[in-house]
């Protein structure tokens, strides 16, 4: 029996029926690129999963991870997620303010000693003491040292907290490093992007509720599953590339029979991230299918590599250990979707009988 | 008597080109489109939002073409699709939609809804979900040659007819001709005028022209009805015969989606271009307007409003032509709310006039065009599609209404310079 106040009671409790709730288990299954026959499990492990203390300190940043996180979703089951672990402290979603706020996490990292999540947006400065950035008259530097003390595991949301972000930019002013330059005696999860793409936030933590371990991670400390293949393995644009069909200005031939983006500074084929896949906006598009190349945000020093539109020298990624990693994984890849897209297409075409007249009736 | 729901699901799939899935995955959901659509507007049922009359296409899309859509389906999560919905859609797919393009034309990221809704509707014909009347229709337009069931023996019995009337030669299958007309079988019943008014400017203009006792008929039922096989055959035969003639100008009739199957279509449904070029009545007489062969005198003090057919304006791209020619002969020519490629569609494009089930939508559907006409004040409206003109007519006369209609060519022959010699 499940207890009353494990996440699926909860979820049932506000209406979500029990196939909506496989629903989400599937997609997330897939999304963690997790053969079907796991949905079960991810589902009788979450629907156990008891609401987990989440600590979420924002420090030098720009708010917009979270925005990530909160801007895409009406009322969705990962929002209800949401309202399902504990969040006990987020500057910027919390009701409570000033003294009763800070108490608050207080109390949580007191009573959860040991067991809390403690989820990190926003760069720590360093320098001059930490002073360019405090809260309630501590410093970033010192807050992160004091909740990282009890916290079971962190997860660093964004590029900024994952790799010092634009404040670690050159000539970095503030002296602003990554948590995982100040923290080294907790398991940390870097969940990069400028923002992340808000499903990849809330997937990593279904993982953590499913297997109460961290998903596998990359040596950027990052999980395998959302950025082990890069935006061009994946992008819709690829066989243009490998045919060498390039656009050469945004607003040429090339360009309007959606040609690669590569020559005018696409980082796609450096930048390791689920854009091509999961794509932003509820699934609606990402930048490259709207027209402009990847900026490569989810990867360390993205802005310090030169204009955005200054094309990368040669690819990095040898095509065939990516579509080897792909095939292994189980992974449909975005070519095999195609692939399979036009097979689809190809057979009904083939499939194809001749309407005449006398078939417009049953 | 072979339709079924394996056909029109594998139709569906055989549509599902580039443009669909892009249409698809780029809908934002801002509902703009229900309000571009008149059968939304009028009626207020939210069911009538355009890119929910394409839902049944759009769950192939997710269920078969997207990652998601697959793993859920192959969960057995994913939503079927079955004959008693697509029996549901019919009237949304048909019915209720003209083909008129103002919801593509308001869609904030450009997604193609009326092309949509016609390659969906390939799919809706193989599976028996089309409507009644178009079916007889597209049956009558194999068979006979023609929607109506006009036989080439009744066109050369109007050839005739209007030789004697105007008392000017028009030339039948005259190979060599520069330009070859054809009609619409609504021109042909209901308003031969047009193909007397041709003879008059054609006289005054020399131009060499001919019609042919084979292919006069514009109208492609398999574009509305919505099989490519069939609209096909039906292109086909214009497209022999003119190239057979060897004529250099085929002239679409006023109608609208004559005027689209022809020029639009036909060269994607055969498979390569033609061998002559496609022009719209309107597109001729206003060139031959400037380059001064087309010379008439005196104007009308009539007040005149003009209702643009979608096909032509929005669809078509010709929206100054109809307004030089009018300001050619009259004086008092008042534009309707929303002219030009903003206007409102009559109500009965896209193959919807030949559904007798849709006439109360019809009419309800008027309401508009009621309100746009009265607006202008005008006494008689003008239009360039024979399509139009019919569902006009019975919209005017189911409102009680009074205002007269014209067609366009009619009304520049009408004001022809007599003594030309
Ligand atoms: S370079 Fe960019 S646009 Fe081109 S295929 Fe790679 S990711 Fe796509
Ligand atoms: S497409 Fe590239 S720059 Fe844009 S969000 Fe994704 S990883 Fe970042
Ligand atoms: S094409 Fe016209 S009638 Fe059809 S859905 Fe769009 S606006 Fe409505
Ligand atoms: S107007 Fe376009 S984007 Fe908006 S709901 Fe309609 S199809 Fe979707």
């Amino acid at each position: 029996m499940a207890d009353e106040n494990s996440l699926g009671a909860i979820l049932r409790a506000q209406g979500v029926s029990r196939r909506g709730f496989l629903k989400f288990c599937s997609a997330m299954a897939a999304l963690m690129a997790l053969p079907p026959s796991m949905v079960p499990a991810i589902a009788a492990a979450l629907d156990k999963a008891l609401r987990p203390s989440v600590i979420w300190l924002s420090f030098q940043e720009c708010t917009g991870c979270t925005e990530s996180l909160t801007r895409s979703h009406t009322p969705t089951l990962e929002a209800l997620i949401f309202d399902a672990i504990s969040l006990d402290y987020h500057h910027t979603l919390q009701a409570a303010s000033g003294e009763a706020a800070e108490a608050a996490r207080a109390e949580a990292m007191k009573k959860f000693y040991g067991k809390y999540l403690l989820v990190v947006d926003g760069s720590i400065p360093t320098k001059d003491g930490g002073v360019y950035s405090t809260i309630a008259g501590m410093s970033n530097l010192d807050m992160l040292q004091e909740a990282a003390k009890g916290a079971a595991a962190i997860m660093a949301v964004g590029t900024c907290a994952a790799f010092g972000g634009i404040p670690h930019a050159n000539p970095n002013p503030t002296g602003a490093v990554a948590v995982s330059d100040i923290i080294k005696d907790k398991p940390i999860i870097n969940v990069s992007g400028c923002p992340p793409i808000p499903v990849v936030i809330t997937g990593v933590l279904a993982h953590y509720l499913t297997f109460g371990t961290l998903p596998e991670l990359d040596d950027l400390g990052r999980p395998k599953v959302f950025y082990g293949e890069s935006i061009h393995d994946r992008c819709y644009r690829r066989p243009f590339y490998d045919q060498g069909k390039f656009a050469k200005t945004f607003d040429d031939e090339g360009a309007r029979n959606g040609w690669c983006l590569f020559e005018l500074g696409c980082k796609g084929p450096t930048t390791f991230n689920a854009c091509a896949t999961t794509k932003w906006n509820q699934g609606t598009s990402f930048p490259i299918e709207s027209g402009h190349g990847c900026l490569g945000c989810s990867e360390p020093n993205f802005w310090d590599a030169g204009s955005f539109y200054q094309a990368l020298s040669t690819p990095i990624t040898p095509v065939g250990k990516a579509a080897a990693v792909a095939a292994a994984a189980g992974i449909v890849g975005g070519a095999a979707i195609a692939m399979h897209n036009r097979h689809v297409k190809g057979a009904a075409k083939s499939e194809h009988q001749t309407v005449t007249v006398k078939d417009l009736e049953k | 008597m072979t339709a079924s729901l394996e056909r029109g699901l594998n139709a569906f799939r055989e549509v599902m080109d580039a443009p669909i899935a892009s249409f698809f995955n780029s809908c934002v959901h801002c509902g703009l489109c229900a309000d571009a659509c008149l059968f939304h507007t009028e009626t207020g049922d939210p069911k009538y939002t355009p890119i929910h009359k394409l839902e049944p296409l759009r769950k192939l899309w997710k269920r078969e073409y997207t990652l998601l859509g697959k793993l859920t389906s192959l969960l057995g999560l994913g939503a079927t699709i079955s004959d008693e919905e697509l029996e549901e859609w019919s009237p949304l797919v048909y019915d209720s939609c003209t083909l008129c393009g103002r919801c593509t034309l308001m869609c904030p990221v450009g997604n193609d809804i009326t092309y949509m809704i016609r390659k969906m509707r390939e799919g809706m014909a193989a599976s028996g979900h089309a409507p009644a009347g178009l079916i007889d229709a597209t049956r009558r337009s194999i068979e006979l040659g023609s929607p109506m069931g006009i036989k080439p023996k009744t066109f050369m019995a109007r050839v005739h007819e209007q030789q004697e009337e105007t008392g000017i030669e028009i030339p039948v299958d005259k190979a060599g001709a520069d330009y070859m007309a054809i009609m619409s079988s609504m021109e042909i019943m209901g308003y031969p005028e047009y193909l007397g008014s041709l003879a008059r400017i054609f006289k005054q203009a020399g131009i060499s022209w001919t019609v042919s006792s084979e292919a006069f008929e514009a109208t492609n039922s398999g574009i509305q009805i919505g099989v490519s096989d069939l609209a096909r055959e039906i292109v086909m035969r214009i497209v022999t015969v003119s190239e057979k003639l060897g004529v250099k100008y085929v002239i679409s009739p006023e109608c609208g989606h004559a005027f689209t199957a022809l020029r639009w279509d036909g060269p994607n449904l055969i498979g390569r271009p033609y061998k002559f070029e496609v022009v719209h009545i309107l597109e001729l007489l206003d060139q031959l307007l400037k380059d001064g062969r087309l010379k008439t005198e005196g104007k009308t003090a009539e007040s005149l409003t003009l209702h643009d057919p979608c096909q032509i304006v929005r669809r078509g791209g010709i929206v100054a032509e109809p307004r030089n020619l009018i300001n050619m002969v009259a004086s008092d020519f008042r534009e309707m709310e929303d002219a030009g490629v903003y206007n409102w569609c009559c109500g009965g494009g896209g193959g919807v006039s030949a559904i007798t089930r849709a006439e109360e939508l019809r009419f309800t559907v008027f309401k508009i065009k009621k309100r746009q006409i009265e607006n202008t004040g005008a006494g008689t409206m003008i239009t360039a599609c024979a399509n139009c003109r019919n569902v006009l007519e019975e919209g005017l006369e189911h409102y009680n209404m009074d205002t007269k209609m014209i067609g366009i060519t009619e009304l520049v022959a009408e004001y022809l310079k007599k003594d030309e010699p």
